[in-house]
């Protein structure tokens, strides 16, 4: 269906729900493609187009909310009845409603700004690429499974509110990935890149895969995956622990951007994804980290996979202060979260697509650059540890208690890197290690990541969010697999 | 609200439309499966529902070969025009791919007849969603005048699943499913508890609400525990039960790690080049079963392959992996019947694992404990650690309970634990009689039925604030 005809459905539908005198409504329309290439050991192993389209439509009676989705872009007066007949339901048996703060009408849109569309490159070329970083990081008989990837998205929406909202966006992202398994003796140790356990993404043409280099990036890959094998364990002790930016990028989402998700504050996500230590009584007051640790949510961050131009309840994108010089001073919040604290929304109203509900998730939780080197940073470490590429992340219902293993480490030794070392493992309280970071190298070694697989909510929703960070020191860790 | 109508077509207006379009498709081999459906997902805390969500959905994967190569598509449409895109689109991935691709031809789907399966009960679909929020919020109240707020989440819904393949395959499937997760919480102190039924009528609302209070009543007011010194003999290590919950996390854990094909390929399983050897003791018996009358049944997969019980581990040892049509050609073994949507590329999983119940009563496992730890729940679990020892990490959650010579005696912090799942099974001292089902009513059709264990020397590793 063209999009000027689905314009006209939603604003018949808005102005059906107008004509019922609901508080507020909204309407989503989604369309995302979706296209997905891996190739393993030489052989193409999987390659798939996904189409998907809807609309989800949300309504506001008597300060409670209804919400309803389906794919019949036809039958969107049914799927309105049914948000406003929840909402009418859920409003009986609520004591009071909360306040949702009305915003003046947006009007825009949003494109991802681009040089190559992903979609027009042939998928033959595609495949030749994957094909030839494959046949590089197999060069060696103990890469028993080497797997490369590319993916795509094209996500176009449209949103209409009764306060008279109309925003169009069009969002595309594209992701690479490859990884190299090697056994020797029943061992068995992996690299990927760009990033662990899946595909690294941004939201990009097709340059940002061709910057990935896979095939030239293909032989460090396979060399550190096979010196895993024969690498020294990584030992248990209190140490000094330099982590890079692909690791801080999870470091970054587990303690960081999921304490401040506004819902969990208040208690929503208490029965799934657990609550945060960081109250609202904690805000301005709360030493978070060092003074060395400044952390922003940054909607409008260029290639972020969670920059937008407005959010799903139409918020316009911002940045918002997270952590400044190691005081929690901000949250991720939406319209109704944001007021019962008395702010205002941070704009990171999320839905995974257009048959999910929108949650507070993060947008881009990046740490700001320092003034420091890595090479300055090695440089000043007598004793210690540089730990890269995340393998392993767990955290508790609070987000205080976190345990994170990587796929690789390396000895500093006198100031020097020095030997390889495999699984490695270290374990921390949130502000405790935030506030041991004594230095964050500069703006030049600064790498915005992707992580494309986020839970959150119920049903489940994946959300891609972004996380920027340069090298980063922490004092006193506790690595390897000992007791904290 | 009047009662819902069934948003579901029917076993002949299913079938019938999706073998029109595979007949259409000019390859060699075609499978079209899809899942159409409708949930309601209620989800609450502070007495109020903060959502309440109604999705009608529909997936239609198609896979198809074409001189031995194979295209996936996916489209959530299913006019005729969207399905006959959807095989066009398929076609032209498995053309692309075909100069070079040696990706696994979907062998003809087995004629083998599914089991009979009582999976929709109307009721579950029918029942208006307002007399459910009229249920859930007097359960608040009642909890309320105890003292106990209540958090958590209400799903029901229909779905119904069809595979037709151009070999004559035609599978169909209705299902219904409701559940109820709530944590009570006062103060500081929490406890969860949940229930799944294929019939909504079988949810006992005050009974898990009670279920979740006593939880947080026995939760109050944790201790610090000592771990000990890392150097020391006892350093972190505790005789545990571990409740249902718990344990299906590490199952689940397992399932994914451990039990699949795809691992096994890649020699990250465990089991990998180890089959027939001994992993646990000789009481843990691990199955994945699909028709177990207990679970949730499903009668195929999404290759329409009827689902086979697999002993993945048989009284300790080493029995199998659950394949597909693809990695079962590869390793020359039938198809269990663990095919998964076609744009899934984790391979084969086994998504309804059972863990044979034991002798002991539950009741009386205390006592078989002396002194130790009861785990109601764990919390973000992590088996990627190493794959191969199948060593995990993750925290206790809403209730870690101390024992004292066979008795309860408070409530301790949450701790870390970081261990190797096989190490531990294979300290089994006991397992409950009793089993419970676990499963999310909201995450797809899979489920898990486990019982409590009685397990020694578990390792902790941390503990939190």
């Amino acid at each position: 269906m063209p999009t000027t005809k689905i314009l006209a459905l939603l604003q018949e539908t808005i102005a059906g729900l107008t004509r019922a005198k609901v508080e507020y409504a909204d309407a989503r329309w989604e369309r995302r493609r979706q296209e997905s290439l891996i190739v393993q050991n030489g052989a193409v192993q999987h390659l798939a187009a996904a189409v998907s389209e809807g609309c989800a439509l949300r309504a506001r009676v008597h300060g409670a909310w209804g919400y309803a989705a389906s794919s019949r872009l036809t039958g969107l007066r049914a799927t309105a009845a049914h948000a406003v007949a929840m909402a009418k339901a859920c409003a009986l048996v609520h004591a009071e409603p909360v306040p949702f703060p009305a915003q003046p009408p947006q009007r825009g849109s949003y494109r991802t700004p681009l040089d190559v569309d992903p979609f027009i490159v042939p998928l033959p070329k595609k495949l030749d690429y994957l094909l030839w970083a494959n046949q590089v990081l197999r060069e060696h008989d103990a890469v028993k499974t080497a797997t490369t990837s590319l993916e795509f998205y094209r996500t176009e929406k449209l949103f209409l509110s009764t306060e008279g909202s109309l925003i169009r966006q069009e969002i595309i992202e594209s992701g690479a990935s490859m990884e190299a398994l090697a056994a020797l003796d029943g061992e068995i140790q992996r690299r990927s890149y760009p990033m662990g356990n899946g595909v690294g993404v941004a939201q990009a043409g097709y340059e940002y895969v061709k910057s990935l280099d896979l095939v030239g990036q293909a032989p460090r890959v396979r060399r550190e995956a096979v010196a895993l094998l024969r690498a020294k364990e990584c030992p248990a002790e209190v140490t000094t622990v330099i982590l890079m930016p692909d690791q801080l990028a999870l470091q970054l989402h587990e303690s960081c951007g999921h304490p401040v998700e506004l819902d969990r504050v208040l208690g929503q996500e208490l029965s799934f994804a657990g609550g945060s230590f960081l109250d609202p009584s904690k805000r301005g007051r709360f030493r978070y980290g060092s003074r060395q640790v400044s952390i922003t949510a940054d909607a409008t961050c260029p290639h972020g996979v969670g920059t937008f131009g407005y959010d799903d309840e139409g918020v316009p994108a911002q940045t918002t202060p997270i952590v400044r010089e190691g005081l929690f001073v901000g949250y991720l919040s939406s319209r109704e979260s944001a007021a019962r604290v008395g702010l205002s929304s941070s704009g990171a109203m999320r839905a995974d697509g257009w048959n999910a509900m929108p949650l507070v998730r993060m947008t881009n939780v990046n740490l700001e650059p320092g003034t420091t080197t890595l090479r300055d940073l090695i440089a000043g470490t007598r004793r210690g540890v540089l730990l890269a590429t995340n393998r392993s992340w767990s955290i508790d219902d609070r987000r205080l208690n976190f345990q994170f293993g990587t796929e690789i480490g390396w000895e500093i030794r006198d100031g020097r890197l020095g030997a390889v070392l495999k699984n490695p493992v270290y374990t921390g309280i949130t502000p405790a290690f935030w506030g041991s970071c004594r230095g964050v190298a500069g703006r030049d070694e600064w790498v915005l990541h992707g992580v494309p697989n986020c839970a959150k909510g119920e049903p489940v929703q994946i959300m891609h969010t972004g996380h920027g960070a340069a090298p980063a020191l922490f004092t006193r860790v506790q690595i390897g697999r000992s007791h904290r | 609200m009047s009662r819902s109508p069934s948003h579901l077509l029917g076993r002949p207006r299913l079938l019938a439309a999706l073998t029109a379009a595979a007949g259409r498709a000019k390859a060699d081999q075609t499978l079209i499966a899809c899942q159409r459906g409708a949930q309601t997902t209620l989800r609450f805390a502070n007495g109020r529902f903060h959502q309440t969500f109604y999705a009608e959905s529909v997936d239609v994967w198609v896979k198809v070969a074409c001189d031995g190569h194979v295209g996936v598509a996916t489209t959530n449409a299913f006019s005729p025009e969207a399905l006959r895109a959807a095989v066009e689109a398929a076609m032209a991935m498995a053309r692309v791919g075909g100069r070079r691709t040696l990706a696994a031809v979907p062998a003809a789907p087995l004629a083998r007849a599914v089991p009979p399966l009582a999976t929709y009960v109307a009721e579950t679909a029918r029942r208006p969603i307002a007399d459910t929020i009229q249920a859930l919020h007097a359960v608040w109240q009642r909890t309320g005048r105890a003292g106990y707020a209540l958090a958590g989440s209400f799903t029901a819904g229909e779905e119904e699943l069809a595979v037709v393949g151009s070999k004559g395959l035609a599978r169909y499937q209705p299902f219904t499913v409701a559940g109820v997760k709530l944590v009570a919480t006062r103060g500081g102190a929490s406890g969860y508890a949940a229930a799944t039924s294929r019939d909504i009528a079988q949810l006992d609302l005050d009974a898990v609400a009670d279920r979740a209070v006593r939880l947080a009543r026995a939760n109050a007011a944790p201790r610090d525990l000592r771990l000990g010194r890392p150097t020391g003999t006892s350093f972190g290590r505790y005789d545990v039960i571990l409740e249902p919950e718990a344990v299906a996390e590490l199952l689940e854990w397992l399932g994914y790690i451990a039990f699949g094909a795809k691992a096994l390929a890649e020699r990250t399983s465990p089991l990998a080049g180890r089959l027939g050897d001994r992993f646990m003791g000789e009481a843990i018996s691990i199955h994945d079963d699909a028709l177990h009358p207990d679970g949730l049944a499903v009668p195929f997969d999404y290759e329409g392959v009827p689902k086979q019980r697999v002993a993945l581990i048989e009284r300790g040892v080493a029995a199998g992996v659950v394949y597909d049509t693809a990695y079962g050609a590869r390793y020359r073994q039938p198809s269990t019947g663990h095919g998964m949507p076609y744009d899934e590329t984790e391979g084969p999983l086994p998504t309804h694992l059972t863990l044979a119940a034991g002798t002991t009563p539950r009741a009386g496992m205390e006592r078989l404990l002396g002194d130790g730890l009861v785990i109601s729940r764990f919390h973000y679990v992590n088996g990627l650690l190493d794959t191969r020892r199948a060593l995990m990490t993750g925290l206790t959650r809403d209730g870690t309970f101390l024992v004292r010579r066979g008795k309860v005696v408070g409530a301790v912090k949450n701790l870390r634990f970081t261990q190797s799942v096989l190490e531990a099974f294979s300290r089994t001292a006991a397992l409950s009689r009793e089993r419970r089902l676990i499963a999310d009513p909201g995450s797809g059709l899979g489920a898990c039925l486990a019982p409590a264990m009685l397990l020694r020397d578990f390792t902790f590793t941390g503990k939190t604030q």
